[in-house]
């Protein structure tokens, strides 16, 4: 009996320890991403969110410029995914502290820091989900999203609230603020046009799927993805839609816009080209690979970079959409890449370079962060 | 790994979704039901064979002593008597190993459709079945519940959410107390040491477990656990009347 029931109990544990393995991912140490890192590039300078750190460093070389925090083992500022926004004077970034114990929560923070410096100005706690994208700066307000269902403003200068616009689900969209307007998304499925000094609904578009993308604007049309699996021509103005063009699964991240090409990805990995006047298919080119992030255009208009969830940055010819070369990268390519004149910089998750620049017309690396064997863990 | 079940799950918890009125916990509490009634027989198969090894283990156990030292014997004689007393000895086994992908699966599919990170939502973008109707645009899910998100573990600023993890405690503490059959012996011996032990880490366990996870899985664990427990109602009621007719079948051979 007793041997008979001592299995059967080291079989229940068994199971059971199998079971909380399995459901947790055996997920590892602190920094494990659960969602993508950005980058942007400003001048000369790349800023990069690199979940512990913000990293700035030289766009030409890599070289570190400052990271924010200089010692994240010391003094942690939680975990960066956000795109960090950046004008003349201001970086700003979010960031999630993990919750610390069972009946702690995770702390979810904005903070404002110096450009030069990287020097801490300001810090905004008072949202209670998630930042997954970023926000936007204009007429001295940050603008940001939270998975609370809040759109925030705050004060550039001192970080205090000067408006919040509820929607009725996350908002994981990046705003897109031209003049006096904000323009950004809600997973409830609704569109908004809000009056950037006191966040009051100007207009908002209902869709029939999240929206998570920056609109791309040209003449007075917005153009914006839908998790209906549409990519909607908004008017700027009144919301009212112009065209919509149908896709084959969800457009999470933004389209890119130059001349009269409209140019998105679905997460199936469909890249299109579509005319921005009339919402017509132009060319089509399906990677095979799911796509998270919105294309990038070079400076010229001539190639389309788009990352895959299997770590290769593709560059297709904005002409016919055919691949012009592909370079493999070991890790997760989820974000928008940055483009300067010559250079595509792309950002992986999951592997040991979380940053390189390629070479825009063959996609040959000039750098990568941290160089390859720096060990930065 | 079991994304094989957990996609196909995942998309039936859409549907359900999309067909009840677009509400999570009700669309949740549904395929729990489903999935348990689907596992029925394997489940009753199970329960009927650890009952039957249970009755015989004061047999079995006199057997260990008669030929404790004769091992190729011993296990003859086990194998006699369970084949008399109609168990199979896997009987109490290969149910639960069947079992085992389906609920590893089901839970992927809860973390899928309310997923607590991006990538988790990321990763199912591109299994969502779009024939299926009215599926397309509802992903993803509205998962606020009683003001909490389903999609996050429990936290302070909604305190109540502790309650669930709470529950989950007490409701699968319950059920391992019902499931778990008393002990004939004198109450110190080991099997039963080990299984009060059971009755109190298990729940413990789940109920850590779910504190640092999506509220959305405790709401799963806590109607799991109701189901089974009912279903333990019925499995007993059907027993009784089993033995109630067993009794008036005897009573009426001895009256002839």
């Amino acid at each position: 009996m007793n041997r008979f029931l001592k299995r059967r109990w080291l079989a229940l544990l068994g199971v059971l320890a199998a079971l909380l393995l399995g459901v947790s991912g055996c997920a590892g140490g602190a920094a494990r991403p659960t969602s993508w890192t950005g980058l942007t590039i400003v001048g000369q300078e790349l800023y990069a969110a690199d979940l512990e750190q913000i990293q700035v460093l030289k766009a030409s070389d890599g070289a570190p410029v400052w990271s924010f925090p200089a010692n994240p083992q010391e003094d942690s500022r939680g975990v960066f995914y956000a795109t960090p926004a950046v004008d003349d004077e201001y970086v700003v970034v979010a960031s999630q502290t993990p919750a610390r114990g069972f009946f702690s929560q995770p702390a979810n923070s904005v903070w404002a820091l110096e450009r030069d410096t990287g020097e801490e100005l300001w810090e905004f706690e008072g949202a209670a989900g998630q930042y997954v994208e970023g926000g936007a700066l204009g007429g001295g307000l940050f603008v940001i999203g939270n998975s609370d269902g809040n759109v925030y403003a705050l004060d550039i200068e001192s970080g205090a609230l000067r408006w919040t616009f509820e929607t009725d689900h996350r908002v994981w969209a990046v705003p897109l603020i031209i003049s006096d307007t904000v323009y950004i998304g809600s997973m409830d499925r609704h569109f908004y046009a809000l009056n950037l000094s006191n966040g009051d609904v100007r207009w908002d578009f209902e869709g029939e799927g999240a929206f998570t993308g920056t609109p791309a604007l040209r003449d007075g049309t917005l153009y914006v993805g839908a998790f209906d699996d549409r990519l909607y021509a908004l008017d700027a103005n009144t919301g009212d839609k112009r065209w919509h063009f149908a896709g084959e699964n969800w457009f999470w991240g933004s389209p890119a816009v130059y001349d009269e090409v409209i140019y998105a990805a679905d997460v199936n990995g469909n890249v299109y080209a579509v005319d921005a006047e009339t919402g017509e298919q132009i060319w089509l080119e399906a990677l095979g690979e799911p796509v998270r992030a919105g294309p990038a255009l070079s400076k010229d208009g001539s190639q389309l970079f788009v990352g895959s969830q299997d770590g290769t940055l593709h560059s297709l010819d904005t002409a016919d959409g055919f691949v012009v070369w592909s370079r493999e990268g070991e890790g997760q390519l989820l974000s928008t890449p940055a483009v300067s004149e010559s250079v595509v910089y792309e950002a992986l998750v999951f592997g040991p370079q979380r940053i390189r620049a390629l070479h825009v017309d063959n996609g040959r690396e000039i750098w990568a962060y941290p160089a390859a064997g720096e060990d930065e863990e | 790994m079991f994304n094989f079940i957990a996609y196909p799950l995942a998309n039936l918890m859409l549907l359900l979704y999309t067909y009840l009125g677009q509400s999570t916990v009700l669309a949740l509490a549904v395929l729990t039901l489903l999935i348990n009634l689907l596992m029925l027989p394997l489940t009753l198969t199970q329960q009927r064979s650890a009952r039957k090894m249970q009755e015989i283990q004061p047999e079995l156990e006199k057997l260990q002593k008669k030929y404790g030292k004769d091992k190729e014997r011993l296990a003859q004689e086990q194998m006699k008597m369970y084949k008399e007393a109609g168990i199979n000895p896997m009987g109490g086994c290969l149910p639960l190993l069947i079992q085992m992908p389906i609920w590893f699966g089901l839970i992927g599919a809860i973390r899928y459709s309310i997923p607590s990170t991006p990538l988790e939502l990321f990763q199912f973008a591109p299994h969502i079945y779009k024939w299926l109707p009215g599926i397309v645009g509802i992903m993803p899910l509205q998962s606020t519940f009683l003001g909490m998100d389903l999609g996050q573990p429990p936290n302070s600023t909604q305190w109540w959410s502790y309650a669930l993890p709470i529950l989950v405690f007490v409701t699968s503490w319950l059920q391992q107390k019902l499931l778990t059959p008393p002990s004939t012996g004198d109450g110190q011996s080991q099997a039963e040491m080990m299984n009060q032990q059971m009755r109190i880490m298990m729940p413990l366990m789940f109920m850590f477990f779910t504190l640092q996870y999506a509220t959305g899985l405790s709401i799963y664990f806590v109607l799991s656990s109701l189901v089974r427990i009912v279903q333990y109602y019925f499995a007993q009621r059907g027993q009784d009347g089993e033995k109630v007719e067993g009794r008036r079948r005897a009573g009426l051979k001895q009256a002839k």
